[in-house]
């Protein structure tokens, strides 16, 4: 694990003159009744590379993807050639495997309340699919080099749900890594293609290194990698070649060292679009808060990998806290909300002082006090129940006349609301499920701001959410501050912090450890003052430069 | 976008169309309404069927006052295992709860000397307390409802024949039959007019109230509901104890109807209960537990059965049916869950 992070292969995308790709894609349309989700796109994987595929959501990467895992027909017209012979489409279901394709998806498809070495035995190549009585002992040894092998570090009796995101990530990845290995024995041929499904969205910040090393082991043992992120940091780490789509097009491609961000946001969100990621939603400097006197204070609050975390936030202030995964930052807005345990602390709310270890989420929605969680398809949405029933949860006490909900005047407030947060589509009616990610976030903040929240606790709350809504999200709190609402906003994402944030507090064990304003607060600066005060961090990530 | 009009507050001006709220979170198009009025389609489809089939008995009052009547114990049943579903719970002991309602009221009247009425009260209280056990160890403990109250239910079968010493309870005062079953209004027996306002209570409360609102988010997605600052346990309790209650009147009507309390007749509605519920499901609002499609499904099962029988079928028939049903019900509702 002690890659230096920038080793990767770049400015390497140029294929050998005539070489043959591991895998090409031409002129691939799809429709779905009317509508079409692909037209003519076409895209070549060559051996050995590293592709990142770009595009919002519901630009027809997901599309593309499910027709080489079989479950997309195309239109036909188009044509697969895998290692220069061209494969009949449209592919059966399962029959990826017979062309050396692996997918590992966002949720990784790993069985959750089984261990390490049991997963890795289910498979092609695993003891699950032989006839012999199993040797645990061997077994286990057996995984444990094979894991040693990619240098990752997880123990093989683990169950897979007390491991970190990052750690199943891992697992998923070495599975599908020794699929293709087997695959590429088997076929005595020398190619094989990973496809990773946004595998770091729910990683943090810090741990994404992690997972890139072991990206980069899979491609240096002959696989090729297809990335597809909304990520641009992670692209431009990890890749050596981008694709982009839009709207079902081939929207450009080009050497990740031959664009710079804003050339890739242009081409994900396209010419006409206004909507520019890094711009800055920090409050105008001419408004000064700093003379007012705190609106929120928390004083020593303790609680899971808490131990003393103390701040306060100003009316209208957006307030940042960065941390490394176990720094007890991602711990703070669950504690404060009294969604998870905490054992000491007070929280001081308009002058109102609350020990925190007795609140629970009930009383915290009575204090005015909302939370948006990071893991927004289990915490945030219920995905059967409709976007109005989900965004009038709250508040549909107050429309009521003797005890019976009022539907007209609710209808009117949920058209009100998807009108204001541009929730697509308009449609109320509409099952949460069905949503993209970034709509089904705007849906949850819409139904936290209905309450004029006078603390808002947000944890990573533009994960999985397109370069566009994410602009909105952050507009949008914005706006709520405006109104008074203190705002917490927890991100592993420094970038973000920078782009949004007042203030920003480093935690780093337990606690705050240091706090940027004003111009200090830049993604550079930021992660510069974590990596200085995460001291285990630091230890762990060896590797790198410690600033 | 200004910023004036994203909070609207609940104080806001009052809404001229005010419409009911299936309107306001229901859906909209052709395919909509054929899955909403499937069974209800099925059910008039089933008449028809039998009243071609045997028109000189099926299509009579007599027939069809029997039919409606004579299901009001299952319908009110049903209604009490709709409680925990809406919470997103099951309660298998409910049909034990019912008979240990009639068993302790009947006990009371007929062995002590308690007055009907007074027997009855405490009939549905013991009924209430089952029910609060049942949340006691599947909220409070935290235990998988199915195998909880699978348990439960035995222990209150247990409890019901060493109540009976294993007897048919006979001599049950009469005023009860004459409250319930025996007295007819516009040609229906009492009780069918207590069910049919039971239902139209839930119905009201469910579709038409937060409370309802809360306990089906409760339902669909636990989690959300609790980080919504819902009162995710309290409800679920109330789910139960509901549930007992309801079970306990359903008792109290079967007391009334047989007019008295046999210890191996309560076994077998727990199954058609569940049967309605799930078949209820499929319709009117389709994907989620409603009072009125189970209501509808009771009456569909009740039809299916006596047109059957009228056709000569054999008493088995029942089982098969009602089983059947059953399955076809969860298929079913699973499929409308997997497409959406």
């Amino acid at each position: 694990m002690s890659d230096p992070v920038r080793s990767s292969a770049g400015g390497t995308s140029v294929p050998p003159a005539g070489a043959v790709p591991a895998l090409e894609l031409r002129h691939i349309t799809q429709h779905f009744g009317a509508f079409r989700a692909l037209s003519d796109v076409s895209v070549r994987i060559d051996q050995g590379e590293i592709v990142g595929l770009l595009g919002e959501n519901g630009c027809g990467k997901s599309t593309l993807v499910k027709v080489l895992a079989g479950v997309n027909h195309p239109d036909p017209g188009g044509e697969l050639l895998v290692d220069g012979q061209p494969v009949d489409l449209p592919l059966a279901p399962g029959q990826f495997r017979d062309l050396g394709l692996s997918f590992v998806h966002q949720d990784l498809g790993l069985a959750r309340t089984l261990t390490v070495t049991e997963n890795l035995m289910v498979g092609q190549t695993g003891a699950a699919s032989s006839r012999r009585p199993i040797n645990w002992r061997a077994q286990r040894a057996r995984t444990r080099a094979l894991l040693r092998s990619y240098g990752v570090d997880v123990e093989p009796d683990a169950i897979i749900n007390q491991l970190p995101p990052v750690g199943q990530a891992l697992v998923a990845i070495v599975r599908a890594a020794e699929e293709l290995k087997a695959y590429r024995e088997r076929s005595e041929v020398a190619r094989s293609i990973l496809f990773l499904d946004e595998p770091t969205v729910f990683l943090p910040e810090g741990e994404v290194a992690f997972l890139f090393a072991l990206v980069r082991r899979v491609v240096a043992d002959g696989a090729s990698v297809v990335f597809i992120s909304h990520d641009l940091a992670a692209v431009r780490e990890l890749c050596d070649r981008v694709v982009v789509l839009r709207d079902g097009q081939l929207a450009g491609g080009a050497a990740i060292s031959d664009v710079d961000d804003q050339q890739l946001v242009d081409m994900i969100v396209g010419p006409a679009s206004g909507k520019l990621v890094g711009l800055a939603h920090r409050r105008s400097s001419d408004v000064d808060i700093a003379t007012l006197e705190p609106r929120v204070a928390v004083e020593g609050l303790r609680g899971g990998r808490a131990v003393d975390v103390t701040f306060s936030v100003r009316p209208t202030e957006v307030v940042g806290l960065a941390g490394l995964l176990g720094s007890g930052a991602e711990e703070v807005p669950y504690l404060l909300f009294g969604a998870h345990r905490s054992t000491a602390g007070t929280l001081t709310l308009d002058g109102e002082r609350l020990r925190v270890p007795s609140l629970d989420p009930t009383s915290a929605v009575r204090h005015r006090i909302a939370l948006v969680p990071a893991d927004r398809r289990r915490d945030g949405v219920a995905p059967t129940l409709s976007v109005g029933e989900n965004a009038t949860i709250l508040v549909n006490d107050s429309y009521t006349r003797l005890g019976r909900l009022q539907g007209g005047r609710l209808r009117g407030l949920v058209k009100r609301m998807v009108e204001t947060f541009d929730v697509r589509p308009r449609n109320p009616d509409v099952l949460m499920g069905n949503l993209s990610g970034g709509n089904a976030q705007k849906v949850v903040l819409a139904k936290w701001l209905e309450i004029e929240p006078r603390l808002l606790l947000l944890h990573e709350p533009t994960q999985g959410v397109d370069v566009a809504a994410r602009a909105e999200i952050y507009r949008l709190v914005r706006e709520a501050t405006a109104r008074g609402t203190t705002t917490v906003w927890v991100s592993s994402d420094f970038e973000e912090l920078a782009t949004v944030c007042d203030r920003v507090l480093v935690v780093a064990d337990g606690a705050v450890r240091a706090e940027l304003v004003d111009g200090e607060i830049t993604e550079e600066a930021i992660s510069a003052a974590v990596y200085h005060w995460s001291t285990d961090a630091a230890a762990v990530l060896a590797g790198q430069p410690t600033p | 976008m200004s910023t004036t009009d994203v909070a609207p507050q609940a104080t806001g001006q009052p809404d001229p169309d005010e419409k009911k709220l299936s309107s306001t979170h229901g859906g909209g198009g052709w395919g909509v309404w054929a899955e909403r009025l499937a069974l209800p389609v099925a059910w008039l489809a089933l008449i028809v069927v039998f009243g071609v089939a045997t028109p000189e008995t099926f299509l009579t009052w007599a027939n069809v006052s029997n039919v409606l009547s004579a299901q009001v114990v299952l319908l009110v049943l049903a209604l009490a295992a709709l409680m925990p579903s809406f919470v997103g719970d099951f309660d298998l002991s409910l049909g034990g709860i019912m008979g240990l309602t009639a068993m302790t009221a009947g006990v009371l009247n007929v062995q002590h000397g308690v007055g009907i009425w007074t027997a009855c009260l405490i009939g549905v209280v013991v009924a209430v307390v089952a029910g609060a056990l049942n949340g006691l160890f599947v909220v409070h403990f935290d235990t998988d409802p199915l195998i909880v109250t699978l348990g439960m239910g035995t222990v209150f079968t247990g409890a019901i024949f060493w109540l009976a010493g294993s007897n048919t309870i006979v001599g049950i005062d009469r005023a009860l039959s004459t409250a319930t079953f025996t007295t007819r209004l516009f040609g229906l027996s009492f009780e069918f007019w207590y069910a049919l306002v039971l239902l139209l209570v839930v119905w009201y409360v469910s579709s038409f109230t937060p409370i309802g609102l809360r306990a089906l988010f409760v339902g669909q997605s636990r989690d959300v509901a609790r980080l919504s600052g819902i009162r995710v346990n309290r409800l679920r309790w109330g789910g139960f104890v509901l549930g007992g209650l309801v079970a306990g009147l359903a008792g109290v009507l079967f007391l009334g109807t047989t007019g008295s309390a046999d210890p191996t007749a309560t076994g077998g509605f727990l199954l058609p209960a569940y049967a309605a519920v799930f078949l209820g499901a499929t319709s009117i609002k389709p994907g989620r537990f409603n009072a009125i499609g189970t209501g509808i499904a009771v009456f569909f099962l009740a039809t299916g059965v006596n047109g059957l029988q009228l056709l000569g079928a054999q008493n088995y028939v029942q089982q098969l049916f009602y089983g059947a049903a059953l399955v076809v019900a969860v298929v079913l509702s699973r499929q409308l869950r997997r497409r959406r």
